[in-house]
Formats: structure tokens, sequence, C-alpha cells
């Protein structure tokens, strides 16, 4: 492995236009209504799906319609196309109609009244809203064609978000589809500068990717970059957020995650005004925040509803949840194996009694247990629902009580083992949880080996490591290294809400200031300026 | 992108001079200076840091006169290039040597307080490592390591300080000047400071990448004189609790020091291991800027810009020199060679270089 040398990117291939029929290049659109209907045809003749309806327009010229059934609301087709084309009240409209010089044209601006429709002459733009749920219109003797967006999906509701759940807040989250997110989050953001430009990536799936920003507050860098980064990305596929993430990351060879995903209309937006980016991706419940710094890791949508001394301390105790589910194995380890003396007598007494009838030094037993709580962890997360709850319960009784009870392991270490797992459950990010639960597994094994001195340099390796990470450019210990005052206010502590006057500088917004004061005026005492004994 | 953004803060360098000057030299600091300046060892340090201070003057006077360039980039403008070179080499030299030497210094103390059974490599291996894998980073990121781990090292310093009081006599400390001081012991024992803490040098790597170079001499001073008081504070401690004939004894009087510590509450019933942790942060951030100068230094000085290669071919070579010595007693008669000539004519070398710059009228680039 060649460490010093970075790999150099690979240019990018140009991928030929109109891949997918490129051994249909010469088959062009006629005047010919019947010549275009056998072309079509061909196309899609194997698909059920696929349908076509000839009918004359005005009982005259003839036309036919293009669909695919199943990407469409065929009472739309019924009602809003054939409907008004096939007939129209008065004679005099009728021959108005078919004397205009284009017909397609008056079509669309007179007859048809629909939001959505576009004439276009060329081959793969047909093929192509065809497949994307439009209905294409063909008129004899024409050879361009009418476009009309009658797409539909089946799309579930909006339910409240698993991975992010709240005691207060809003219950909406993200569903699969674009449109239905971006409509979540204009609604909050009833504002002109928001922006939801689209990218379309991905060469078969083309999938619609949205970036959504604030244009007056956004950096225009970093917009630039997270286009550039997305349309930078070649790849056949594009099934989840979770594909483009890492597609963008600054550092794909980290374990720390370094762009958010968040299932909460009001996090994304929250995120959107402090002059981040939000990247929706169609198909998937997730929407991407970048940049993204580690505080946002252990952090909720929730902190900033509750009052600011409950949420403080409660963002503290996710912060030791998340050293604990890091550093409790290994540091068990430590002092039971190499620094005794750092724990009062009667407490290591009591420690190694408790190990007395287990045949393992302790590393390995702390190992064994680790490993079989991850494999339970993956376990309850894969199965059904129904079972789930009942295997944690086979879990927690087996491997707890009766390895105990058989001398397998010691009952200090089932504590401390249940101890540092719960604690990376109490991280609400499940990826930035997951990062720091499998790093545990290398600081035990240092720690196995040259005790707390392995603890230390495995915590440096890791810490120097996240300071040399940046995600878009933003150094990931931001506000805590890089120092910043301001943004200090909300990482491991939430400040009251009316001192947030800045947006983060690392973001470089083109607003600083959020508002001028908080409050326009203190509270007064409506009940002051009432006189005594009158009511 | 954001390049333009990654720049060294004023605040950033003074944590950097803090950082690079609190290390491994705490821990033996206060014996070498009692033994040359006995229960005058206060005033000594006191003297030693104002010498320290005109090195560090000096250097930002000359990187203020060259904002853009490195050590390495102005010895080659002011000396010519040939001299220059030689200049730089000989200061690579020195830092390769001095981080192989500390890095032997802090193996020993890890072996003399935690891990008594496990081969001094090891410890050696461990440090050398994690020093390879974070050197070629940016400067910026060398910043903000240096910036996340101050805290780091300075809270549990100050833990020992405030526990220790209780044991402080105030008769060990007087007379201030000594018993039958003679200047040239007390000098030579002021001068141990310097000879420590002369690796601030490092700041004349960093100046360059700084936001505003020209403001340079607040951050760098202002570093210089927290991590004085502190060392200050922590010789004036260790010589009240302990007295000047008892540090004679020890290797490492601070961690003794911090041994003796025992907290209120019966949760842990000795803090030493912790302050060990929080001495090897500091040992970390001195060696990485050593490692710092060594790397950025070769990379620059050969124009050959692949700092994950040189950082690597270093490690060896460091490691090399760390087990060359055959005890702890030739690594400190080592340690005080190579200090006494080669950091301390160091702290002269910038005004050198400003008065040959001013005869030939040299000038960094606006």
């Amino acid at each position: 492995m060649v460490l010093w040398k970075r790999k150099k990117k690979s240019d990018k291939e140009q991928i030929p236009s109109g891949q997918i029929i490129d051994n249909s290049q010469d088959k062009q659109l006629t005047h010919d209504l019947v010549h275009n209907i056998d072309t079509l045809t061909n196309v899609f003749q194997k698909d059920t799906d696929f349908s076509s309806r000839t009918f004359h327009i005005v009982g005259e010229t003839p036309a036919a319609a293009f669909y695919i059934s199943s990407l469409v609301d065929k009472e739309k087709i019924n009602r809003d196309i054939i409907h008004p084309l096939q007939e129209t009240n008065s004679r005099a409209d009728r021959t108005t109609l078919l004397g205009k010089k284009n017909l397609l044209l008056s079509l669309l601006y007179d007859v048809l009244y629909y939001s959505d429709g576009e004439i276009v002459s060329g081959y793969d733009e047909i093929l192509d809203a065809i497949l994307h749920g439009k209905t294409v219109v063909l008129v004899d003797g024409y050879h361009d064609a009418l476009i009309l967006d009658t797409f539909t999906l089946e799309k579930r509701g909006i339910t409240e978000p698993e991975s992010e759940r709240v005691v207060r807040g809003p219950r909406e989250g993200f569903i699969e589809v674009l449109q239905t997110n971006i409509s979540l989050l204009r609604y909050r953001l009833p504002v002109p500068e928001f922006r939801a430009e689209s990218i379309e990536i991905g060469e078969k799936t083309k999938t619609k990717v949205a970036v959504c920003y604030l244009d007056n507050i956004a950096d225009d860098d970093l917009v630039l970059e997270v286009k550039k980064r997305i349309n930078d990305i070649n790849v056949d596929r594009i099934l989840d957020a979770g594909y483009i993430e890492q597609f963008i990351q600054d550092n794909p060879r980290s374990p720390f995650p370094q762009v958010q995903n968040t299932e909460r209309p009001d996090r994304a937006v929250g995120n959107i005004l402090e002059g981040r980016v939000v990247i929706l991706v169609d198909g998937s419940p997730f929407a991407l925040i970048v940049p993204a710094v580690f505080n946002q890791f252990y952090q909720t949508s929730e902190d900033y509803l509750s009052r600011f001394i409950m949420s403080s301390i409660i963002r503290f105790i996710r912060f030791v949840a998340l050293l604990f589910s890091l550093t409790f194995s290994s540091l068990y380890i430590t002092v039971l194996s190499f620094h005794p003396e750092m724990i009062p007598a009667q407490f290591m007494v009591a420690a190694s009694s408790g190990r007395a009838g287990v045949p393992f030094p302790v590393v390995v037993e702390v190992l064994l247990m680790e490993i079989a709580m991850e494999i339970l962890r993956e376990a309850t997360i894969r199965m059904p629902q129904q079972v789930g709850g009942a295997l944690s319960i086979v879990g927690v009784l087996v491997i707890g009580q009766a390895a105990v009870s058989a001398g397998f392991v010691s009952p200090i270490t089932v504590v401390i083992i249940a101890l540092s797992t719960i604690g990376s459950f109490a991280t609400p990010s499940y990826n930035a949880a997951i990062a720091f639960r499998m790093l545990k597994f290398p600081l035990i094994i240092l720690s196995g080996i040259i005790g707390l001195l392995g603890l230390a340099i495995g915590l440096m390796f890791i810490v120097n490591h996240m300071l040399s990470l940046r995600s878009f450019g933003v150094p990931y210990f931001t506000p805590l290294s890089p120092w910043n005052k301001e943004g200090v206010k909300d990482s491991f502590i939430r400040a009251p809400l009316r001192w947030f006057k800045e947006r983060p500088s690392e973001l470089h917004p083109k607003d600083r200031i959020r508002v001028e004061s908080s409050v326009k005026e203190g509270p007064t005492n409506p009940l002051a300026n009432r006189k005594r004994g009158k009511s | 992108m954001n390049k333009q953004r990654d720049k060294v803060t004023n605040l950033q360098l003074s944590f950097i001079v803090i950082s690079t000057m609190i290390g491994v030299s705490l821990l033996s600091l206060t014996r070498f200076i009692v033994e040359y300046s006995g229960s005058g060892a206060p005033f000594a340090t006191l003297v030693g840091i104002v010498i320290g201070l005109i090195g560090i003057v000096g250097l930002v006077l000359v990187g203020k006169r060259f904002p853009t360039k490195t050590i390495i980039g102005y010895n080659e403008i002011i000396l010519g290039k040939s001299f220059g070179r030689m200049m730089s080499v000989f200061i690579i030299l020195l830092f390769i040597i001095l981080a192989g030497l500390e890095t032997r210094q802090y193996a020993e103390a890890i072996k003399g307080s935690i891990l008594s059974e496990t081969p001094i490599q090891v410890a050696i291996i461990a440090m050398i490592l994690l020093c390879m894998t974070t050197s070629y980073q940016s400067v910026a990121t060398f910043a903000y390591i240096h910036f996340f781990y101050v805290p780091l090292i300075l809270i549990p310093i100050l833990l020992i300080l405030v526990f220790a009081f209780r044991d402080a006599e105030m008769y060990h400390v007087t007379p201030f000047l000594g018993h039958e001081p003679s200047i040239k012991e007390f000098i030579n024992g002021a001068l141990v400071l310097p000879q420590a803490l002369g690796n601030f040098l490092v700041i004349a790597m960093v100046i360059p990448f700084m936001k505003e170079p020209m403001k340079s001499m607040k951050g760098a001073v202002w570093g210089y004189l927290i991590a004085g008081l502190i060392i200050f504070i922590v010789v004036t401690m260790t010589v009240a609790v302990f007295g000047d004939k008892e540090i004679m004894q020890m290797f490492w009087p601070t961690l003794i020091l911090g041994r003796m510590i025992q907290v209120p509450t019966e949760i842990l019933s000795r803090i030493d291991a912790i302050l060990l942790i929080s001495w090897i942060y500091a040992v970390f951030t001195t060696l990485l800027s050593y490692y710092f100068i060594i790397v950025r230094g070769i990379c620059e000085l050969f124009r050959f810009h692949h700092y994950r290669l040189i950082s690597v071919l270093a490690a060896p070579i460091v490691f090399i020199i760390a087990i060359l010595p055959d005890d702890i007693f030739h690594m400190y008669d080592y340690i005080l060679l190579v200090t006494k000539f080669a950091l301390l004519p160091l702290l002269v070398y910038p005004f050198m270089l400003l008065v040959v710059a001013a005869i030939r009228r040299k000038k960094g680039h606006e």
C-alpha cells in the first residue's frame, strides 16, 4: 500500500447521450402518424403497461396518445386530455381550430387546460417523457409531440420519523417522494429566497436530487461545491441518499460520518437557516445536511424546544454517553489488569472476587462480551418487530444471567458492557454511534496490550483523525477547535435561544446576523397597573 | 475548497507555543534547575523565562520581516543559498535528534511509572507512530490539534498545583537566591529553562501560514508568558513541597507531586495515572511540533512536497536515536549536551539573522 500517494481521480468518461436507444438513432418522427405510432410501439412492444390510444381531434384529425399506464393517472388522461380533444362545443371553434396554422400550439394554448405541457420534437425527449409518466400526444401531419405531465405515484402518508423520535416537536417526517419532501420544506420556509435546484444523476436510475438552500444566507462557494460534487458523481444507480452521501463526503476512508442525515423537515429547515445546504434525493426519506460537524451528531431537534438548562444537561449527558460507549470497557480492562492501584482497595477486591472463576483474562472476557452484544444488536434490528422484543429478552437473560452463573463472565463485566452499549444507544445519530461502537474494539485490544498508555494513544489516534477531518471545508471539531465563541453556545451546551444572534461563522453565511434582538421588548406585568380593591 | 479559510489565528499560535513548550521536560525540569541553583530554582526559572523571551521575540521579529517565509525559506534569503541551506540542515538535524531523545525520555518515564514490565520500545513505537500519522497534515490541522489538547494538558496540571498547596513549606523556597549563590551556577540553572523550552522555534514554521503574520508578536509572546508562568509555578510548587535536597533524589519530581494527591471522595485512590495521561498529551503535542519541523523543513529544503513519505521515512531514524542511549543517565547526558550546544545558540540565531538581513538589505516580499 502506498501511504503517501493519493489516488488520482480518473478522468470522467463522457457518456454518450441517449445510450438506451443507440441502435435507433435513425428513427425520427415524421409527419406520418402511422409510422410514428409504429416507431414508438416497437420500443415498448414487450411491456404490458405501455398503452397507446388513437383518436380523432374534434372528430377529424387523427391523433394518438402514448403513456405507461403504471405511471399515470388514467382518470386525468380521460378527463383532461382525451375529452377536451375529442369534442369541442361549437362548430365555430372547430373550424377556427383546424384552420390554425399550427394545430399543436393552439391545442396547447386554447384547448387543453393543463398546467404542465410542452411541445418537443426530439425522439429521445419523447421516450424520456413517456418513461417519466408523461403522456405524449402525436397528431397526424406534425413531427412534433405534445407532452403532458400525467405522472402519479403510489405514496405512503407522512408519518412520524422512525429514527428520530421526539417527545416534543412536530411529528412529520420526510417520505420517499421528492416533491412532497420539497413541499414540506417550502411550507416551513415561505420566502422567495428558498431554492430547490434539481440535478439528475445515476446513469440508469436517473434519480432526481434537489439541492435546497437559502439564497441570501448560504455561502455561494458552498452551494457551488455541493452542486459540483453531486454533478461529479458517475454511477449507474442512486437508490437512496446514502449513495450520494458516500460520493460527496470529504474523506471516504474515515469511520466518522461527515454528512448528516435526517428524516425531520424541521431539522432540515433549521439547518438551512443556519446556512447549510440540504440535499433531498428522490426515493429516499432521508435528507442530507452538509457541511456536518461532530457536534451535530449528538444534538436533536428537540434540544431547541425545551428550556435551555435542561437541554444543556441532556446534551452533556449524551456526550458522556458517547464517551462511555467508546472508552468504558477499555478503561475497565486497563484498571483491572494494569492499574489496580487507581481504584480503592474495596472495589478492587469486589471486582477480582467476582472474576474468581472466570477462565479468561479480562481483555478476552470483555472482547467476547462486546462481540456478543454487537451480534445481539444486529440481530434485534434484522428481526421482525414482533420477534425482536422476545429476542432482546432472551439475549439479556441468556447472555447476562446465564453467562454469569456459568462462571463464563464476571457480573461486573456484564455491568460495564451494558453501560457501554446503552451509552451508544443514547446517541441520537445512528451513524455516529456506530462509528464509536466499532472504534471501541481497537481501543479494547490496545488497552489489553499496553494498558493506560494504549488507551491514551488510541484515543489520541481517534482525536487526531477527527481534528484532521473536514466536511466541505469546515473543520470537524468546530467550534471547539478552531475555537468559535458564538458556536460554543450551540455545541455541548445549548444556550438560551435569545443568545443566538449570529449564524455559525464557520459556514460563512452571507447574512451573519440572525436577529438584532430576540425579544423586542421585555415582558411586562399585565396585572401591575390594576388598582387594588377594584375588580 | 476554502483553502483561504484554513489560516492559523493568533489565539491558535499562542496555544501552539503553550503546548509545545509544556512537554516531556515538565517532569524533570525542576530537578535540573535545582541541581544548579538549589533553593534559588524559582528565581532561576524566572531569569530563564526572561532569557527565553528574548529568543522568541527575536524569532517573531525575523518572521515579521519575512511574513511569507518559514525559517528554512529566510535562511536561504538572508545567508545565501549554500550557507543558509547548511543552517537549515543543521536545524532539522537538531530537531531529529531532539525528537529521538525526548521520545526516549517519555518512554523512560512511562516505564518507570506505569509500564515497568513492557519493553521500552513499545512506548517509543506507539508515540512515533502517532506523530508519524499526524505530522503530514496541513498546518491548520496542526494548529487545531494543539488547540484541542491544551485544556486537557493544563487542567490536570492546575489540579496538581491546587492540591499541592497543602504540602507546600515556605522554608523550602527561601532564600530566594539559593544558599551561597554563585553567579555561574545560578546562570547555569537559569539556562536550563531556555534549553528545555527552545522548541518554540516551531512558530517559525507556522508564522507564514497565519491569517495576519504581522500581528504574530502578540500571540507568540502571550503563549510564551502563559507557558512560562505555568512552568514557573510548577517549579516553585515542586521546590516548595519537596525542598531542594529531596528533589535531587528524584528523576521526575512533578510526577511524584501528582502521586501525593488524594482525591477527597473515594472514587479513585490514586490519580497519578490519569495525570500521566494528560502528560502523554503534552508529550505528544511537543513531539508533534518537532516532527512538524522535521517533515515540513525537509520538504521545503528539498522542494519535495510528499509530506507523507517524509514522515514515514523520518520515523525509523527517530526511533534509532531514541533507542541509542544505554540508560536514563546516558539519555540525560545527551539531552543536556544537545540542548546546551545546539538549542541555546538558536536563541541568539534570530538576532544574527536580523543583523545580517539588515546589512544585506534583504526583505520579505510584500
